[in-house]
């Protein structure tokens, strides 16, 4: 077959072709087209190029062809094709539900966003027949806990040092914050890294599709690789309760900004893992049963990461000592860390972090009032629900050294008085689900964070 | 060999030497040959050491480890004293071998007779112990009959009231006077004594440490109680400087100071001292000198009584971080008596300590440092809940407060106005002034102080404000003496030229461009790997050769007007060109886009809402303004307000809307900040926001940084490092690799390539002021009147002569301000001598005019 090598639009494209996946000498390498374009080639770096153990050959395949194609995401986006063909084997209809699920809920944003209706057009065509139901890997009583840079991977590292369990820090990418992150934490470290198809940027430029891809879904199916080449039973997520609500309602789908950390996500993920790629493998999100405000109340007993994390997504890139360069202060991220942190600090401890009092600022009343819900509708990050945040900002209006805040202040006086107080005490959040997935060998971690 | 023996009136020299002057051979040589030396001036020395590197930190984690992991623990630190002491020569000192099996016996049983702390003081005196006990050793190996002093015997701890057992036992104070008696007797014993600091002992006799910083406190403590000469503090740096010289390279050595100067400069932030060691000095008269160990011949602080004969001058500028306002305000305080005692006693119940204050009527505010309490404790939350009972309450955090240190403040308020102009454009918070008259402070948020300490650094030495041309106070600057500096600054092109400008500037008033300059810089900058793509700014310099010879260096074309498009499609068609034109007409648009290799840069949403037309399928690039984003406060924020320049980002998405819908492709992203920046973080950070929006977008090919890079405008200002810079950028290119990077520089490249040269026609007197006219002015270069631009004006025609006289280089033109140098230094000079004004190749023959009807100079190029 000839390989075109010039790049056209892929938005002409009427086929996205998942053309092949290999691994060797510690690189996965998947391949995609647009119609007859040239091949699209991502490539996964995996340290010290482990090989896959004999015994485990035929999970590891699976779950390579199950990277390959939630990695898709990334590409099939570019153009949105009506139709999507597999060129090495077909797919059985199990896999072609969790990718019709996946494909429509993890790019239901990024539609939002462009405009597009996706729901009719994403159909995975399923022409194998359903396997055997995978066997156990016997993998190793060891747990994946990847990193974010953020409070949420912080508390789940310090929950599993609490009951000793074996865990490593994994992280995907180059991002030195999540590298200084990590090493705090003192716990063997992987990691991974990721290069796009360069083409993929060509097209970005020629006006491709482009937007939000469900880039969680896409790192647990580079974890589940990384579980069976260095051998670990479990990947332990930091994904919250409020991971599962959506940002707001477009075509009569609901749109969920962080629908891979959600709930639905999860078990179906799980689910899927079990019976196709591993028996043994344990996929899950350690902190699912609390929320945003009971893991930062979690993290708020962790000084010693105070000057290190940052879950500010726009400045963090370039590590620095200066508060300013970890948090911008501007966006949803900082917006809500610093209200959720603020019930259970010293204030100038809080401060201190931050290197800006974000609630004495004026300038930033829309952003806090989008977390509130209040006049505008949740922002598209991975931040809590309205509700907590106007619990958070209701517990500092009765705070002597908050009160006098100018957005404290104009809380008290413009929003408190339209909501009800029955709804604002924090308590109730502090307060773990019983809706969750932790196996029972990791449940003895949850006492740390509490709430039970 | 000694010297002869002393008189027994012969003066005290007290010598203090830290950790890291303690822990090797060559650092005891030197305590050894100081020593010497003291002595063969005619003084008795008092050696004070500290715990060798490490030690105190090592008997802390002693301290902290479990009765198991003890013995190990110890055995390391024997082991570092030992092998120092076979280093030093010493073969196993029987003096060293006793005190560290009291070390070893220390921890492997806790007394059970004294308490937990007690326990711990005598546990961390044991650094300084053994540190004076090796280096008494060494220095009688050399035959310099050194006596071991016990610092515990000499210095007895002052009974404070309200001290508790911790502070009593780990934060001790001793009350030091002159102590005739005990001098006397120490003098009978003999001439060179070598002792501990950190350490004293309290009334029972029981071992009490003095808290950090405390060697230098008990060189202090016998510095007075010996009344001694002096007392020298040798440390790693020269002393004390104008500044942080981490922040403020260009920082000057503070030569001399008094007691309260220095008292108020330690305080407010330089770590050389430690602020308690100043007053027992001041109390009994005794002067005290730092001093570099590693550059011993460096001239060093000397701390001492007042000299009146200096000149009134701002010795210091610093910035203590993590300060927390409480802003206090009450109708009810006005006239009230006792209102601020109540005050008061709240922070007293709550353990916080007050340091500034300032008052109005019906408000008190204070400030609070950042103390263990006050971070980790919930202090302030009750502090405040107490105050709201009689007041209405505000914590304002995080604020830095910055400080002016210099005897006389009040008496210089007139002449800080071009400081006070910086802060104005800032929230100041709070302002205090003592009646000591020795300090200024200003409290602003804390994001501000680190770009603010530089920038006021440099106007307090521009203004003179700060007499750094003192000799009695300042000496060289922290970057001469310990920079890692290039080079000395090349000879100037113009030198090797010299007859040919003359021959020149025969003929009238000339601009000079020498081209190897301009690709001597232009290849300096290629040389940053990191940079895809160079334009240079026309606007610099449009002329012609000079266009030609920066697109051979492989240098694109950024333009800003259709006369600039024109320019540089003349001097050389192939070379791609920017057109980044602000604010103007479609006209100006609709020629741009029939220019061809030219990407148009828009930065803002008029031309595509009303002339999207020209843009259709085209590529095209945004500046943004990053205002709100770079920098994170006021100062930049309201920048991006007020400059006319750039897309606000709120206009982002409505932009790339357009865009979308227009058929337009936004591949370029662009962001020019300010120009003359010689802080290469400053692109490394637009880099990075630029690159994080960029993310978001989609369609962006290429990042472009803008220019803006600096030459030298003052004399000791270091140029624009390079390296650091292309560092910094590589950095950011390994997390954006999908990026091309763009530069657009234009002064950097041609400023130091171009001369103006102009005959000097008529000199006047006014009292002491001198007048020397050239026969050209502000309508050949208008920078100095227009930015108060400084350029260096030599007397060619004189070169080598003395520069004796102080000289205002005025033009011929009808304005007050045509003023081309103030204050310059030259030879004393002549009607018809040729004066050569450097720096001159941007902005000059380009800025121009014929006001007065005067023809500007005129513009010849040396190949």
């Amino acid at each position: 077959m000839n390989t075109p090598t010039s790049v056209s639009d892929p938005r002409t494209a009427q086929c996205f072709r998942l053309v092949r996946c290999c691994y060797a000498e510690g690189t996965a390498e998947l391949v995609y087209a647009f119609d007859a374009g040239p091949e699209l080639i991502e490539r996964i770096h995996f340290p010290g190029q482990p090989e896959p153990q004999p015994g485990r050959r035929k999970a590891f395949t699976q779950a390579l062809r199950l990277l390959h194609w939630v990695a898709g995401t990334s590409y099939y986006k570019a153009g949105v094709p009506a139709e999507i063909s597999f060129d090495d084997e077909p797919i059985d209809s199990d896999s072609a539900a969790l990718l019709d699920t996946l494909y429509r809920h993890g790019l239901a944003e990024f539609a939002y966003r462009n405009q597009l209706q996706l729901g009719d057009r994403i159909h995975f065509p399923a022409d194998a027949k359903l396997p055997e139901h995978a066997a156990s890997a016997q993998l190793s009583d060891r747990v994946l806990v990847p990193m974010g840079g953020g409070k949420d991977s912080l508390v789940v590292v310090e929950a599993l040092k609490s009951m000793a369990a074996k865990a490593t820090a994994i992280w995907v990418g180059t991002s030195p914050l999540i590298a200084a992150c990590a090493q705090t934490t003192g716990l063997p470290m992987l990691n991974i890294t990721r290069e796009l198809a360069p083409e993929l940027f060509k097209m970005n430029r020629m006006g491709a599709w482009n937007g939000h891809i469900p880039v969680t879904a896409v790192n647990s199916a580079i974890l589940v690789l990384a579980a069976l080449l260095y051998d670990f039973k479990a990947i332990a997520f930091a994904n919250e309760r409020s991971a599962s609500s959506a940002t707001l309602e477009y075509e009569g789908q609901k749109v969920n900004h962080q629908w891979s950390k959600s709930w639905a996500f999860e078990q179906g993920f799980s689910t899927y893992l079990q019976r196709h790629v591993a028996a043994d493998l344990q996929y899950f999100s350690l902190l699912r049963p609390y929320s945003e405000i009971a893991v930062t109340q979690a993290f708020s007993h962790l000084p010693q990461y105070f000057n290190h994390f940052s879950s500010c997504n726009r400045n963090f890139r370039i590590l620095s000592p200066k508060p300013a360069d970890r948090w911008c202060g501007q966006c949803p991220k900082c917006h809500f860390v610093f209200l959720a942190l603020a019930p259970f600090l010293p204030k100038p401890r809080l401060l201190s972090i931050f290197g800006h009092n974000l609630l004495d600022d004026e300038s930033q009343s829309d952003g806090f009032d989008a977390l509130l819900e209040y006049h505008q509708h949740k922002p598209f990050e991975c931040v809590g629900e309205g509700a907590e945040a106007r619990a958070a900002m209701a517990s500092l209006t009765v705070r002597s050294e908050w009160r006098e805040d100018a957005l404290v202040a104009r809380f008290r006086q413009e929003i408190l008085p339209q909501l009800d107080p029955q709804d604002l005490p924090l308590e109730p959040w502090l307060q773990a689900a019983s809706e969750h997935g932790i196996p029972a060998r990791y449940r003895p971690a949850m006492q740390w964070i509490g709430g039970d | 060999m000694n010297p002869p023996s002393l008189a027994v009136d012969a003066p005290w020299i007290v010598l203090k030497f830290g950790g890291s002057s303690v822990s090797t051979v060559s650092r005891w040589q030197q305590i050894a040959a100081l020593a010497t030396t003291r002595r063969q001036e005619g003084a008795r020395v008092l050696i004070v050491v500290s715990a060798l590197a490490g030690i105190t930190d090592a008997l802390h984690a002693l301290y902290k480890a479990s009765a198991t992991q003890r013995p190990s623990e110890a055995m390391l630190i024997v082991a570092q004293h030992q092998h120092l002491a076979e280093k030093l020569g010493l073969h196993r000192p029987k003096a060293l071998r006793t005190q560290l099996d009291a070390l070893v016996s220390l921890c492997s049983c806790p007394s059970h007779s004294s308490s937990e702390l007690a326990w711990r003081a005598e546990l961390l005196a044991q650094g300084e112990l053994l540190s004076s006990t090796l280096g008494a050793a060494y220095l009688n190996a050399q035959g310099l009959h050194a006596q071991w002093l016990d610092a515990r015997l000499a210095l007895l701890a002052t009974e404070l009231p309200h001290r508790n057992e911790r502070t009593r036992l780990l934060s001790a104070s001793v009350r030091a006077r002159p102590d005739q008696a005990w001098s006397e007797a120490l003098a009978a014993r003999g001439e060179l004594f070598i002792t501990q600091g950190f350490i004293a002992r309290d009334r029972s006799g029981q071992t009490v440490l003095l808290g950090r910083g405390g060697s230098d406190t008990s060189a202090a403590y016998f510095g007075a109680q010996l009344a001694a000469e002096r007392v020298e503090i040798w440390t790693d740096v020269a002393g004390i400087f104008s500044a942080n010289p981490h922040q403020v390279p260009d920082a000057r050595l503070l030569t001399q100071l008094d007691y309260e100067e220095a008292q108020e400069i330690v305080a407010t932030g330089a770590k050389v001292l430690h602020p308690h060691c100043l007053s027992p000095l001041r109390r009994s008269r005794v002067p005290l000198r730092i001093h570099d160990t590693a550059n011993p011949q460096l001239p060093g602080t000397l701390i001492g009584p007042t000299k009146a004969s200096t000149a009134p001058s701002v010795k210091g500028i610093s910035a203590r971080r993590g300060i927390t306002l409480v802003s206090m305000e009450s109708v009810g305080m006005w006239q009230e008596v006792g209102f601020l005692a109540d005050v008061f006693a709240y922070f007293k119940r709550h353990g916080l300590s007050v340091d500034l204050v300032g008052s109005a009527e019906t408000n008190v505010t204070v400030s609070l440092d950042p103390t263990e309490n006050l971070l980790d404790s919930d202090a302030v939350a009750r502090l405040a809940d107490d105050l709201s009972t009689i007041c209405r309450v505000k914590v304002i955090a995080p604020c830095a407060a910055i400080t002016l240190v210099g005897r006389g403040m009040r008496g210089m308020l007139h002449r800080l106005s071009p400081l006070l102009a910086e802060f104005g454009e800032h929230h100041v918070h709070l302002i205090t002034q003592s009646s000591n008259n020795l300090n200024l402070t200003f409290v602003v948020d804390e994001g501000l102080a680190d770009e603010l300490v530089p920038r006021l650094h440099s106007l307090l030495l521009r203004t003179g404000v700060l007499r750094a041309d003192d000799p009695l106070c300042f000496g060289a600057s922290w970057r001469s003496l310990y920079g890692q500096d290039k080079a000395a600054p090349s000879v100037p092109w113009w030198h090797a030229q010299r007859q040919r400008l003359l021959d020149l500037a025969e003929q009238g008033p000339c601009y000079v461009y020498h081209l190897p300059t301009v690709r001597a810089r232009a290849r300096a900058l290629r040389h940053i790997g990191a940079v895809n793509r160079w334009y240079y700014a026309i606007k610099a310099n449009p002329q012609q050769r000079l266009l030609q010879v920066l697109a051979e260096e492989g240098f694109g074309l950024e333009c800003v007007s259709p006369g600039e498009l024109q320019r540089a499609r003349g001097a050389t068609a192939k070379t791609s060109r920017l057109f980044s034109a602000n604010f103007a007409s479609q006209e100006d648009f609709r020629l741009a886009t029939q220019d061809p290799n030219t990407l148009i840069t828009l930065d803002g949403l008029h031309p595509l809402q009303h002339w999207g037309l020209w843009f259709r399928d085209r590529d095209i690039g945004l500046r943004i303004d990053l205002g709100r984003g770079l920098g994170h406060h006021e100062k930049v924020r309201t920048g991006g307000v007020f400059s006319k320049f750039g897309l606000a980002l709120d206009d982002l998405d409505a932009f790339l809307d357009l865009a979308k819908r227009i058929g337009a492709r936004v591949t370029l992203l662009h962001a020019h900040l300010g120009s003359g920046v010689l802080d290469p973080h400053h692109w490394v950070r637009v880099y990075a926001e630029l690159a994080g929006l960029a993310e978001r977008m989609g369609t962006v090919a290429a990042l472009d940084i803008g220019g803006g890079l600096g030459i030298p405008q003052y004399p000791d200002e270091a140029p624009l490092d390079l390296d650091a810079l292309a560092e910094g950028l590589a950095e950011v290119q390994r997390v954006y690799p999908q990026y091309e990077l763009w530069m657009e520089p234009g002064r950097f490249l041609v400023a130091e390539a171009g001369v103006l040269l102009a005959r000097v026609t008529q000199i006047k007197s006014k009292k002491t002021l001198q007048y020397l006219g050239v026969e050209t002015g502000m309508n050949s270069l208008i920078r100095p009147a227009l930015y108060g631009a400084q350029h260096p004006i030599i007397n060619l025609s004189r070169l080598h002569a003395e520069a004796d006289t102080l000289y205002q280089v005025v033009g011929p033109i009808c304005e007050s301000g045509d003023i081309l140098g103030k204050d310059c230094r030259l030879p004393r000079c002549r009607e018809g001598d040729v004066l050569l004004i450097a720096n001159t190749g941007a902005y000059g023959a380009v800025m121009a005019s014929q006001y007065n009807l005067r023809t500007p100079a005129t513009e010849t190029v040396i190949e």
